[in-house]
């Protein structure tokens, strides 16, 4: 806008004149506020690495601080003391996320694909059925019972993925890009051409609507990284397939219940408490949490930025 | 294609290929403990299978409930039904709280159990215990849940820095002349030698309202921040407090403005840490200045043999606790820890035999508790535990949460014979008079939510001192007044009188 209206007073070089183009003093204060955006974004991060790597004194002294009295690798040297119990809710995590989001996207593609085909006869009722657990869900303890005596969903990985391998939302995300961004005509001339349905959607659908498949992918991979709930209330006995959220969430919870109930719990309140993992080894473990994310974000945020601009059809 | 669609079919069923069912002739019992830390626990369950295969008739399998887990796995496995779970702990305290779950029908009722299989559990624990279990349930006046025999009593007391008293010219006798509105000069004199930055008074303002008001918590009450007061007779438990049998509202007593108004003082002079009047912090900073040893009197919650417990030998100063008042058995700390059969299981009567023996016999107490000698723990040449802190680390329930702890052999660190006084300190334990008494809140259950909330906004920086009670007090009291505090009182009050009446 700024770029169509100059001030008057300032010369335009020849050739340097673009519709498309910002004026210096715009682009500045665009970097400004990017700047400061990013900042808050990064800021919060940087400050977990310095509670990470503070020492517990100065932690216990000064409490979270830019500048800790003293710094230490003990957080981290506890970390590998834990040994088994971190690398293997660790892998857990990862393998969780990676099957997790494998079997999700192909789900949400293959039925939100017959939704989108306006000539599948019963689109209607399963368009119903999938939105109306968006507004009624069955509660927590219904959930429970169906999940652990119905499906046998407990104390094994395909409790913590099972759950959440279907969702409406993601279903709904992705059939309305297949409707923006696949034209009817296009299946029509694939169909006329010789191609059969599972050809058409591999060959020709699957790889127009690769963006919106990135997308689901990163929407559920975030999920199922961060999911520890379903941890809680399906994993009884077999802790050793527990995702490294948990470990985390389960000492936060810890010190909360303890700090909540003290008073009821008396001596013993105290002594559990002083048995609670230091500040700086819970942000070591939010450190080992976060990088992970961190490094695949750059490799979906390709393919979303890709969806904003390309198309089966330009124009 | 089909290769693909295939592959994800396989991948499905391997996922959803549920846990393998393992062959024996014994059945399987499970149980759910509170407060865990526990990540292997192999070594042991297979040495209390071998041993309680015959006893019991029954393997038993342990769900190791955390702090913050319990709660929400509990009210579940209850709820929903679920016969994998056969005995849960519950108490006075828990979401699974002993008396409403008990009424609901959650819990199988064991008088009949007790009359079979029983003889020996009577015998372990005393009588007191089974009578304060015995409550009006689902089917009738009855023993819900096994009772542990722990430190049944409450008891607080002023955790003293024996140590920094002593350096700055006082005894612990000068602390108890003075009492808790006299020791301004004290707190002075720590300022000024230690620093400003230095906070002499380490409170847990809950704690100390109750101690310096000499009030108690009420069983069914509001669970964090209590509402009502029950006043005790400081110095003859047994006897009936300044206002008799009555229930009050703990913010409107002359004795609630009174210590306020002193903490206030404190505050305002720089003796507590503003840290603990936040409730995000407060626990952490009291954790903390308790591990420096950084603070010259505090608050806790006593239990016999603190004095001698890890955390606070490691303060590495003299610390002494002085009691405020003789222990007293009240109906919470009388339902601190118990262990009840889930009305689903499919085998109560193994569950039961289980937790008899678990509460009789030393040899299952100290195996499921302290874990295997050899492994975990070693016996030094008086005969008494020292643990092993690697193996230990890998295994410590809740000592507590288990059953009845005076069949556990001595430590190291406690000395021999701590047992053995510990029984004695907790037998002859007072009750109150109104003991036994359990406030039934579900018809004021709406109101108690908006009280809480209301209290949860105003107690903690009041009984901290953080805020002016001139201004922030009569506040509190109309906020409280607006959601309904003269209803909750009403019915609390209703109730114990018909206790009492009976």
């Amino acid at each position: 806008m700024t770029a169509i209206t100059p001030p008057a007073r300032k010369k335009i070089k020849a050739g340097s004149f673009s519709l498309n183009r910002f004026s210096t003093r715009t682009q500045a204060l665009f970097h400004v506020i990017l700047l400061l955006f990013s900042l808050l974004c990064i800021i919060p991060f940087i400050f977990v690495i310095i509670i990470a790597f503070s020492s517990e004194d100065s932690i216990r002294q000064i409490g979270y601080s830019f500048t800790p009295i003293s710094w230490s690798t003990d957080a981290f040297a506890y970390t590998f003391k834990l040994g088994n119990a971190l690398w293997r809710s660790y892998l857990n995590s990862f393998l969780i996320t990676i099957v997790g989001t494998v079997l999700s996207v192909a789900m949400t593609v293959l039925y939100a694909y017959p939704l989108y085909r306006r000539d599948y006869k019963y689109r209607k009722f399963f368009n119903f059925l999938s939105f109306f657990t968006m507004i009624f869900g069955g509660g927590l303890v219904p959930t429970y019972v169906i999940c652990k005596s119905v499906l046998g969903l407990s104390d094994n990985y395909a409790a913590l993925i099972v759950p959440m391998l279907f969702s409406p939302f993601n279903v709904i995300i992705m059939r309305t890009f297949l409707q923006t961004t696949v034209p009817p005509e296009l299946i029509e001339a694939a169909t006329i051409d010789g191609s059969g349905e599972y050809s058409t959607l591999l060959r020709i659908v699957l790889p127009v609507v690769k963006p919106g498949i990135a997308t689901i992918a990163l929407l559920v991979s975030l999920a199922y990284w961060n999911e520890w709930f379903l941890s809680l209330l399906y994993l009884n006995k077999n802790m050793s397939i527990m995702p490294l959220q948990y470990l985390l969430m389960r000492m936060q919870r810890n010190a909360d219940f303890l700090a909540k109930n003290s008073s009821m719990l008396g001596a013993d309140a105290s002594k559990a408490a002083a048995q609670l993992p230091s500040q700086s080894l819970k942000m070591a473990l939010v450190v080992f949490i976060v990088i992970p994310i961190a490094c695949a974000y750059p490799f979906f945020q390709r393919y979303v930025i890709a969806g904003l601009t390309i198309g089966s059809v330009k124009g | 294609m089909k290769k693909f669609l295939a592959l994800i079919l396989t991948l499905a069923m391997v996922l959803a290929a549920c846990s393998f069912a393992v062959a024996d002739d014994l059945p399987t019992i499970t149980i759910m403990f509170h407060g865990s830390n526990v990540s292997d626990d192999s070594a042991v369950l297979e040495k209390v299978n071998e041993y309680i295969a015959d006893k019991v008739g029954a393997k038993l399998e342990v769900i190791w409930g955390t702090w913050g887990d319990f709660d929400e796995k509990a009210v579940n496995v209850l709820t929903s039904g679920d016969k994998d779970v056969d005995m849960v702990f519950t108490c006075s305290w828990s979401a699974d709280e002993y008396n409403s779950y008990a009424k609901k029908g959650y819990f199988l009722k064991l008088d009949d159990l007790i009359e079979a299989y029983g003889a020996d559990l009577k015998a372990a624990i005393p009588e007191s215990l089974m009578q304060a279990a015995t409550i009006e349930g689902a089917e009738g006046k009855g023993i819900y849940a096994v009772n542990g025999f722990k430190d049944t009593a409450t008891q607080n007391t002023w955790d003293v820095n024996v140590t920094l008293l002593n350096e700055l010219g006082y005894t612990v006798d000068d602390l108890k002349a003075k009492g808790f509105f006299g020791w301004d000069e004290i707190f002075a004199k720590a300022k000024e030698v230690k620093g400003d930055s230095f906070y002499p008074f380490l409170v847990e303002p809950m704690v100390a309202e109750r101690m310096v008001t000499n009030s108690i918590i009420v069983a069914g009450d509001a669970g964090s921040t209590n509402l009502l007061s029950l006043y005790l007779n400081p110095d003859d438990v047994s006897k009936d407090g300044a206002y008799g049998n009555k229930l009050l509202n703990k913010f409107a007593t002359p004795e609630y403005k009174a210590f306020v108004d002193q903490m206030h003082k404190y505050y305002e002079a720089g003796y507590i840490d503003p840290a603990l009047s936040v409730a995000e912090t407060s626990n952490d900073a009291r954790t903390n200045h308790q591990k420096d040893a950084s603070y010259l009197i505090g608050t806790q919650s006593y239990a016999f043999g603190y004095e001698f417990s890890a955390d606070v030998l490691a303060r590495g100063v003299e610390v002494q606790f002085v009691p405020c008042t003789t222990p007293y058995v009240d109906t919470t700390a009388s339902q601190g820890a118990m262990m009840a059969i889930n009305s689903a299981s499919e085998h109560p009567e193994e569950s039961f035999k289980f937790l008899a023996l678990l509460n009789s016999d030393p040899v299952l107490m100290t195996l499921m508790n302290y874990g295997v000698e050899g492994i975990h723990y070693t016996l030094n040449d008086d005969g008494l535990v020292v643990f092993n802190d690697d193996a230990r680390a890998t295994y410590s329930p809740w000592t507590n949460g288990m059953g009845n702890v005076t069949i556990l052999p001595d430590t190291a660190s406690e000395g021999a014979g701590f047992r053995k006084s510990f029984q004695e300190y907790y037998a002859g334990a007072l009750g109150i008079p109104s003991l036994g008494f359990v406030f039934d809140n579900s018809p004021v259950e709406n109101e108690m939510a908006a009280l809480g909330n209301v209290a949860a906004q105003y107690a903690l920086a009041l009984d901290c001192g953080a805020v002016d009670p001139e201004t922030e007090l009569p506040a509190f009291l109309a906020a409280l007044d607006a959601a309904g505090m003269q209803t909750y009182l009403d019915a609390a009050n209703a109730q114990l009188d018909a206790y009492l009446a009976k």
